[in-house]
């Protein structure tokens, strides 16, 4: 029995010793004692609601806590943070740090990392702490409020504008149940909305009429369309005839100035016989008629065929 | 006028009697730290009845200890995870349990079970011992009674309510993990930073330094209170009672004075 007795407290002795070495191994390596700690300074205006232990979180998750909370010389507050190396890893150069502090629960720092490729902030490094506080906005919206009400209590007063226009709105919601319903609520009276409803249907007729001629117009510049520009059209054919006008006219230019020559022989040679011949002037007189008559017709065709240089269509 | 003497008088009574009462067991505190700093009173004997002091103490209750302890604990736990989930403060409630259950709820409970079944044993016996002459017996015997039936009673008695509260504590901690998160490792950095974040250097020292203490109120203050025995057997149950009272306030008096140095 004795011996028995002996085992059951020796046994019962080293398993406390062994839960209690153990809890106190976990709890040291909770706290991170069997590895190295990472440390982040983070710089706040004020030390309002933060505390040594407050948790760190990213994504929700704990990732490190305070550790203290201490007055800088210029009169700001540092505090002092660790996390775990595993912890670490979600903390960027580009990470922001928000003092989050519900209406309800526990106040905690939220790290946010946009962009988890950046770099890892070094060891010690120091950041800003944002502050996003509920409660600090409770009287600034409180006193907004109290203005809205004060603006609603006005407007709705019994002598204030809003029962002056909800008369009004009702008058014109009455008219607008008559025949010409909106209409004649924003014109007054049904007579007056009469001729409004009238002209709204010959708009309609001359809509109509309208899309008549637009499609007879359509169809003509189709027709004109083929007319010009087809492969025997008239502006190919007129190009042609163009051309054949323009060597002919080379052509009497050439004999004209033949002519010319000629003609001041004969002036020298009708100097030279004096007087001449009544014949060689009525043929002068007749050739001058001639070059004039063609001179003309060079204008016209080229006042009617700007050819040469203008090839714009002119529609009808 | 005879009337106010009367209530002076009693008052005066009482006071010499609580006086009398604290400086007994002042002194049998003293006694019984310099018996524990002297080291020839560590010898053989000693330490076999300390081991038999453990094993009457905690490891014959130590099944009715557990279930004890699982019961109370999952039906805490149970409450406190449903109220906290109720009112939106989930993320709390691992650090709730931890605290109400584990720093303040087991070891306390733990050494009332202890004194309430141990403590008063040692009360009697020891009232007994003195009514029936047996500790002037032992003295005689140059059988030092300190040395031989105090002090392996007092050491059994703190390592028996630091042991159940170290296995107590053990075991509430798996069964909060498994009700907040059950069977899955996933929770388990979480709930290690919450326990982390509680369980400071400072807490582990105060919470074994609270069980220590537990542990000598819940010996000391019975035994205290039987060496006080008059010797006449029918002082006996006012005896145990009296020793049991001053447990029980010794107890509450180290819980309150354990958080107003925790909290305030």
């Amino acid at each position: 029995m004795f011996k028995n007795l002996h085992l059951k407290v020796g046994l019962f002795v080293i398993t406390v010793l062994v839960l209690a070495l153990g809890f106190l191994v976990y709890v040291l390596h909770a706290r991170g004692f069997f590895e190295q700690r990472q440390h982040l300074n983070l710089a706040a205006v004020s030390a309002d609601g933060i505390s040594p232990g407050m948790p760190l979180t990213f994504s929700g998750m704990p990732i490190g806590q305070v550790t203290s909370v201490t007055l800088s010389e210029a009169g700001g507050i540092v505090i002092k943070s660790e996390m775990s190396q595993d912890g670490a890893k979600w903390v960027r150069t580009d990470s922001t740090f928000t003092l989050d502090k519900p209406l309800v629960g526990g106040a905690k720092i939220k790290v946010s990392s946009p962009d988890l490729s950046s770099p890892r902030l070094p060891d010690n490094a120091t950041s800003l702490l944002l502050v996003s506080d509920p409660t600090q906005e409770i009287p600034v919206l409180i006193e907004r409020v109290k203005n809205i009400l004060t603006n609603v209590e006005h407007i709705t007063r019994k002598d204030g504008e809003l029962n002056g226009t909800l008369a009004n709105a009702k008058t014109i919601t009455g008219r607008m149940s008559g025949k010409y319903g909106v209409l004649e609520g924003v014109l007054g009276s049904e007579e007056n909305a009469r001729p409004v409803v009238a002209s709204l249907k010959n708009l309609e007729s001359l809509t109509n009429r309208l899309n008549d001629v637009s499609a007879k117009v359509d169809a003509m510049l189709a027709k004109t369309d083929r007319w010009l520009f087809a492969e025997d059209g008239l502006s190919e054919q007129s190009k042609q005839s163009l051309a054949l006008v323009r060597a002919m006219l080379t052509d009497a230019q050439g004999s004209l100035k033949r002519v010319d020559a000629l003609l001041k022989n004969a002036v020298d040679i009708s100097a030279n016989v004096k007087d001449g011949t009544q014949d060689i002037g009525k043929l002068r007189a007749e050739i001058d008629d001639a070059v004039r008559k063609t001179n003309d017709l060079l204008g016209d065709i080229n006042r009617m065929w700007p050819f040469s240089k203008d090839v714009d269509m002119k529609l009808p | 006028m005879e009337f106010l003497l009367n209530i002076i008088e009693r008052t005066g009574a009482k006071t010499v009697g609580w006086w009398n009462a604290s400086y007994g067991v002042l002194r049998f505190m003293t006694e019984v730290l310099s018996t524990v700093a002297n080291p020839s009173a560590w010898n053989r004997a000693t330490l076999d009845t300390i081991v038999k002091q453990i094993y009457f103490t905690a490891v014959q209750i130590l099944h009715v200890y557990l279930i004890y302890v699982t019961a109370i604990s999952w039906v805490i736990i149970t409450i406190t995870l449903s109220t906290a989930r109720n009112v939106g403060l989930f993320d709390a409630a691992t650090e709730m349990i931890i605290r109400v259950l584990l720093l303040e709820l087991l070891p306390f409970l733990t050494a009332l079970l202890i004194a309430l079944r141990s403590g008063s044993a040692i009360n009697t016996e020891v009232a007994l011992m003195k009514v029936n002459n047996e500790l002037d017996a032992l003295s005689h015997c140059k059988v030092d009674p300190m040395q031989f039936e105090f002090l392996p009673r007092i050491a059994g008695g703190v390592a028996s309510v630091i042991g159940l509260t170290v296995t107590g504590s053990v075991l509430t901690i798996i069964l909060a993990y498994l009700s907040i998160y059950g069977l899955s490792v996933t929770g388990l950095s979480s709930f290690s930073a919450t326990i982390s974040s509680v369980f400071s250097f400072g807490v582990l020292l105060g919470l074994g330094l609270k069980c220590a203490f537990f542990g000598l109120a819940v010996t000391t203050l019975p035994m205290a209170a039987g060496l006080e025995t008059p010797k006449k057997l029918f002082m006996v149950p006012v005896s145990v009672l009296r020793g049991m009272m001053r447990v029980f306030l010794a107890l509450v008096l180290i819980e309150v004075l354990s958080l107003a140095l925790k909290y305030i």
